[in-house]
């Protein structure tokens, strides 16, 4: 009763465990990048209200605004990593008319990947946002 | 077994016998009849739930809208004495509460326990006794809050309380405690509604509906959800300070003693920025149901959707400064917000924009249901717009606290939520009833609403650029704002009496009316696979799904469903059945059965109620008495409803499938559930450990000398009993595994004395340095996180006795042994917890310079 | 829409130089705010235009094959490219100013204490502190650092015409800078829910020219001078005034309501709520309650005939 289009991943446990981080099929690339975008604007946030708070009022944000920049260089990699993964692991497409409704793993897989890919879109972009502020601002 | 079942090829369902189906029908409504009479408040199926749910939420709708009218009644001239100052204030707050947590978000959790498992072609939802009391819990407090105000004791702190307003008992009264402890039941049963629906989207959908076969609906209640987890939490964590210090006078929010007004401001807004998006997607969730449906077509970017969905939620959470635009923060900071609330503007806009292009690409045939949808795009988009401005500080700077503010919440919350909403309600109200509105009163109530509610906020942004700002009872004619005060009166009037057109063609008796035709709107997804007149266990057998519009693309699956050729069409044992499946494919891994009528989840809500109630007037005796009801109840209700050993342990499910009845771990349901609210759990302990370090940020003294910090070595010790009872938990788990019942019973109850020393170390360890948490903010929140943690040891011992009486009884046995593996998880989170507290009260001092 | 507009111009065309409007500008900082605010408007009133339309056109425009590119850029560029780079855009342009209407200092320091409810005003000036309440006045064209904070509970200190508000925080001192460009009396409000009687929270604020102010404050700085028989002051003793309110010169110097030293040179009573007449003074003594509803001060009711008259008379002279 087995079939190619319903055929299990190598890598893939019995079915129901708690998908595994970075396995094929698992769920969370679809999380990931939204969540690094999370992690760099908290760290940004409390980076400078830390500084802000501990230097005094009119202190320079040199120092911390160089941090944020380059928070910001490593979060957009890690994403762009992610986005790799989600167009070579789940074959990921950018496409807008998606009409990924196939019945089957890949089909599964292919969709996975494709929003993975605009969430990592996305997420690079409100990355940016945050390191504007970072640009614009000299002191507290 | 199940990894071998290729969905697709499946054997042949067996001929059609009419005397089989005749007698399948009557077994399964023998097992999902509600009970006759007045024992029908101990229902606990979804649709009966989902009903009540709908209407007591209308209600309080009602309430506050009346409540609204009175605002604009005084406010309609100047000088205005109809209501007094006193009065007035009460109504503001209790007209925010109200619509906020009694209407905006039960709403959501009500329209979803309705649809969500018939959209999923599930019988009910995985946990109906759970949404049974978190919809009685929602009624008693809902009920209590609202009541307040034929007192004369309605909380009048604004629905935000900002303290030290909210805080110093001279300025506030039991209002207040009203609102703090009245809200702690909307709480519980949101975060039970949350419970539910991520297991019920992950886990209960029809064999074979893969993630990108799901409905856009079940992609937003999931994210939804997943939202609620993370932003009620931390206004719990605030209302536990708020109310410590109110009743007992503790430190955190008194600056002369360390305290600092703004953490709950940071608490409440992480929660109430959220909370809007927590309000505003579901509903445009029913917006992407529907036009599909009108449309002819599937929906136009329905990834792009997804990714709206999840986009919005998680930026959503990097907003909520922006309510705090003027509290004097650094620029550099308001900046971060302030760019994330410009961003989100984006997904927010996409999924419209897919609305629109589907729109181009079809015709879509009016009704009053587009109509509605029309009207909320129209509102909406202006309140999306009137946000962009005031998402940029300086404008903010002059619009906070301003009638413009008003009138952009309405805009984004009538446009967002509540005309969607309407036209929800003219689409399923056939689902429900199978009968049909009257089209030409929801039309007739659209143009009024419509109308009505410009009239009535549009000048309003006018009115806050001359100035008038929010929560004022009165005004004076010089000030100019008169003119613009009348016309939104008579804007919300005209809004009402469309309102109350729309409520009487809802409540008209259809006693007579015929019944509608089955799919009215010839829709696409399954929850119109239902039959009309409506069955209690509805559908009448489960299907295999393998397209994202079943109803149009799988030929002739309604009349196979009804056949009962597909899963589950029988109840031969007597029991409420659905099928559990995987969270990626739904390959199907289990047959669950769930709870019936019950008066356990009855007895449970009101005693949880008793107890909030009775707190909020400190009767403390009579509460404690109360919450052993509530935990007698509990404990009754899950030893007899949850983990059971089944009569067998598989059990056919049509069409060649047979299925396990029982699972455990990561496979069960329940132990989702423990998951769930475990996370929960942790992000309202993050609401504490964020506020420690924003003490910590904002104080230049809050750690104190060594001399005053909790003794080092207590607490090292407190730290190794509460590991050693963890291990002991989990030790008790391998062993039960292994087949030693004694053993396993011994460790769980030795657990109970070693945590209590640990936390007992850890109270030492605090008083013997003399903390004292009513003289300064670092003694109280190190008293906070030690409390935080005897609670949670407190339910854990109790945890602990029920599963050791279940190993006796031979209820969990080393084959069948959820109960101790939900334990033994919950026990990880607390093991999680004690680390944490750890660090935060020995190793960061240490860190910061601070020797022990 | 179309409803709304039409009511809207009456009101447009009476209130842009109200007292309390954004759009009056008499600030620099305002101004900023208000350039922005003409951009936002007709931007949103543009994108509005361009989304509603959009909905009506895809509503009816007939269906064919080639719609689906369109649909297809439609939310690309109009979905997710455009919105980005206007946000983007006007994010940085919100920047920018709000880096340009921040300050730290300025040609003028006034403390400002938020209580309930009304306003403790303090001038800074090298001779030591003016103390004042409830009315503040600035000198035209020059930058007026405000340093705010509170005693109870949270307020906002806002002049709308001269630019945005700051809130009043117990435990923290805040800081904004006005700087005023038009003289007028423009209005004051708290803009901070802080209970009771919140609506009736108001103060002037004077703009002036610099010789005309530096007359006012040193006025202002000057001790009551009262006569030695003034029997207004007596009856002002004799009922315990002094125990809340404080007259320079005198021994009166309760600490807890209004300073009253120059009360009656105030355009306003009861924190920029009621015009300073001798009618309402009176009123005010006798009836406290009625004019401002649950504040600290007690209604002396049986304040009546001559005893009332010279006491008002008395309060009526201290300018």
């Amino acid at each position: 009763m087995r079939h190619g289009s319903d055929k299990q991943p190598r890598h893939f446990t019995a079915p129901g465990d708690a998908p595994r981080v970075i396995d094929q099929g698992s769920v969370w690339i679809l999380v990931a990048a939204p969540s690094i975008w999370a992690a760099h604007f908290l760290l940004s946030y409390w980076v400078a209200a830390i500084w802000c708070a501990k230097t005094g009022p009119m202190a320079s944000l040199v120092e911390p605004r160089w941090i944020i920049v380059a928070l910001g260089l490593i979060c957009t990699a890690l994403i762009a990593w992610l986005g790799v993964i989600a167009v070579r692991r789940y074959g990921g497409v950018f496409v807008i008319f998606e009409e990924i409704t196939e019945s089957s793993e890949r089909g599964r897989d292919r969709f996975i990947g494709h929003v993975a890919l605009l969430l990592c879109v996305l997420s690079v972009v409100a990355i940016g946002f945050t390191v504007i502020p970072g640009l614009v601002f000299a002191t507290c | 077994m199940t990894d071998e079942i290729d969905l697709s090829r499946l054997p042949p369902p067996e001929p059609y016998d009419e005397a089989r189906d005749t007698a399948q029908r009557k077994r399964l409504m023998e097992a999902w009849r509600e009970p006759p009479g007045w024992k029908i408040v101990t229902a606990v199926n979804n649709s009966y739930i989902g009903k009540w749910y709908l209407l007591t939420s209308f209600g309080f709708f009602v309430f506050a809208g009346i409540l609204a009218l009175m605002i604009r009644a005084q406010l309609a001239v100047p000088g205005n004495d109809l209501f007094s100052q006193q009065l007035y204030n009460q109504l503001f707050t209790l007209h925010g509460t109200a619509m906020m947590f009694l209407f905006a978000v039960p709403i959501f959790e009500a329209v979803a326990i309705i649809i969500l498992p018939e959209i999923l072609g599930a019988r009910d939802l995985p946990f109906p006794r759970l949404s049974a009391f978190g919809f009685w819990c929602f009624v008693i407090g809902g009920i209590f809050v609202c009541g307040s105000i034929f007192f004369g004791v309605a909380p009048d702190g604004g629905w935000f309380m900002y303290t030290p307003l909210s805080s110093d008992p001279a300025y506030s009264g039991l209002g207040t405690d009203i609102w703090l402890l009245g809200l702690s039941f909307i709480e519980v049963s949101s975060i039970a509604a949350a419970v539910e629906l991520i297991v019920g989207v992950l886990k209960s959908r029809p064999p074979g509906m893969r993630l990108n076969l799901m409905p856009l609906y079940c992609w937003y209640v999931l994210v939804v959800a997943g939202m609620i987890l993370f932003a009620f939490p931390p206004l719990i964590a605030g209302d536990l300070l708020l109310e410590m210090e109110r009743a007992f006078g503790w430190a955190f929010f008194d600056p002369d003693r360390g305290g600092d007004p703004l953490l709950w401001q940071h608490l409440f807004w992480i929660f109430g920025h959220p909370e809007v998006y927590i309000i505003f997607l579901p509903s445009i969730a029913l917006i992407a149901t529907m036009l599909p449906t009108f449309a002819g077509r599937p929906m136009v970017g329905h990834s792009w959707i997804v990714l709206s969905a999840v986009g919005v939620a998680f930026l959503s959470f990097g907003l909520w400064v922006h309510h705090m635009f003027t509290t004097g923060l650094p620029e550099i900071s308001l900046s971060f917000f302030s760019a994330a609330s410009e961003a989100v503007a984006v997904p927010t806009g996409i999924q419209i924009f897919c609305f629109i292009a589907t729109m181009l690409v079809s015709k879509v045939r009016p009704s009053v249901p587009m109509l509605f949808a029309g009207g909320a795009l129209a509102i909406f988009v202006f309140g999306g717009l009137t946000g962009v401005m005031v998402a940029l500080v300086p404008f903010d700077w002059q619009a906070h606290d301003s009638y413009f503010i008003v009138a952009h919440l309405h805009y984004t919350l009538i446009g967002g939520m509540l005309f969607p909403l309407f036209a929800g309600i003219h689409y399923w109200y056939p689902f429900v009833t199978q009968k049909n509105l009257n089209a030409r009163a929801g039309k007739w109530s659209f143009w009024l609403m419509f109308g009505g509610f410009n009239v009535a906020f549009l000048p309003m942004h006018w009115t806050g650029i001359m100035g008038m700002p929010r929560r004022v009872w009165t005004y004076d004619l010089s000030d100019g704002w008169a003119v613009l005060n009348m016309v939104s009166t008579i804007g919300a009037f005209v809004f009402a009496a469309g309102f109350a057109v729309l409520a009487l063609n809802v409540l008209w008796p259809r006693g007579k009316a015929p019944l509608v035709k089955r799919n009215l709107w010839n829709a696409g997804t399954m929850e119109w696979a239902a039959e009309v007149p409506d069955k209690p266990w509805g559908v009448r057998s489960i299907p295999y799904i393998h397209t994202r519009y079943p109803l149009w693309e799988q030929e002739g699956l309604v009349d196979q469903i009804d056949r009962g050729e597909w899963f589950l069409p029988d109840a031969e044992e007597g029991k409420r059945e659905l099928i559990v499946t995987d969270i990626l494919d739904a390959r199907p891994l289990f047959v669950q059965r769930v709870g019936g009528p019950s008066f356990l989840t009855l007895g449970a809500a009101f005693c949880l109620g008793a107890v909030f109630i009775l707190a909020t007037f400190h009767l403390w005796a009579i509460t404690l008495i109360f919450g052993a009801g509530f935990i007698g109840f509990t404990l009754w209700w899950l030893w007899t409803g949850t983990s059971l050993i089944p009569e067998k342990p598989e059990k056919y499910a049509g069409r060649g499938l047979t299925l396990p009845t029982y699972a455990q771990g990561n496979r069960s349901p329940g132990w989702w559930a423990v998951f769930i609210t475990m996370t929960g759990d942790m992000t309202a302990f993050m609401g504490l450990v964020f506020s420690y370090f924003f003490y910590w940020t904002a104080l230049p003294d809050f750690l104190p000398s060594s001399a005053h910090l909790p003794g080092f070595g207590w607490l090292m010790l407190g730290l190794a009993l509460l590991i050693g009872a963890w291990a002991m938990t989990t030790a008790a788990r391998e062993t039960l595994g292994h087949g030693q019942r004694g053993l396993a019973m011994v460790l769980l109850i030795g657990a109970l004395p070693m945590g209590a020393l640990g936390i007992g170390a850890w109270c030492w360890s605090a008083y013997s340095k003399g903390l004292d948490p009513t003289v300064q903010s670092f003694d109280a929140m190190v008293w906070m996180l030690i409390l935080w943690m005897g609670l949670h040891l407190l339910l854990n011992w109790v945890m602990h006795l029920y599963v050791a009486a279940r190993v006796k009884f031979g209820h969990c046995t080393p084959e069948y042994r959820a109960d101790l593996m939900n334990l033994t998880l919950f026990s990880h989170f607390l093991a999680l917890t004690a680390v944490t507290i750890f660090a935060l009260l020995a190793l960061f001092p240490l860190l910061m310079g601070v020797g022990p | 829409m179309r409803r709304g507009t039409l009511l809207i111009i009456p009101a447009l065309l009476a209130g842009c130089d109200g007292r309390h409007n954004w759009l009056a500008s008499a600030g620099a900082e305002a101004q900023r705010v208000e350039e922005l605010f003409w951009v936002l408007l007709l931007g949103a009133a543009v994108i509005w235009g361009l989304v509603i339309g959009a909905a009506v056109y895809a509503h009816r425009r007939q269906v064919d094959p080639s719609l689906e590119t369109q649909a297809r850029r439609f939310i690309l560029w109009g979905g997710a490219v455009f919105p980005t780079v206007i946000v983007g855009a006007l994010l940085v342009w919100g920047l920018v100013i709000l880096r340009d209407i921040t300050a730290d200092e300025g040609d003028l320091t006034v403390r400002v204490d938020g209580e309930r409810w009304w306003w403790r005003v303090i001038y800074e000036t090298p001779e030591g502190d003016v103390v004042t309440a409830n009315e503040i006045r600035l000198p035209v064209d020059r930058t007026a650092l405000f340093r705010l904070t509170a005693d109870d509970v949270i307020h906002s200190f806002w002049v709308p015409a001269l630019g945005g508000k700051m809130d009043m925080i117990p435990g923290r001192e805040t800081t904004l800078a006005l700087t005023p460009i038009q003289t007028g009396n423009w209005g004051g409000l708290c803009a901070e829910y802080c209970g009771g009687a919140h609506a009736l929270m108001r103060f002037d604020a004077i703009v002036m020219e610099q010789d005309a102010f530096d007359t006012w404050l040193a006025a202002q700085a000057a001790p009551a001078q009262i006569a030695g028989d003034d029997r207004g002051f007596e009856i002002f003793q004799e009922e315990g005034c002094g125990a809340c309110h404080t007259i320079r010169g005198t021994d009166a110097q309760g600490p807890v309501g209004p300073d009253l030293t120059h009360l009656a040179a105030r355009e306003k009573l009861g924190a920029g709520i009621y015009d300073m007449t001798p009618e309402t003074m009176a009123r005010w003594i006798t009836d406290t309650h009625e004019m401002k509803p649950d504040i600290d001060m007690p209604p002396y009711p049986d304040l009546q005939g001559d005893r009332l008259d010279r006491l008002v008379a008395f309060l009526m002279s201290l300018d």
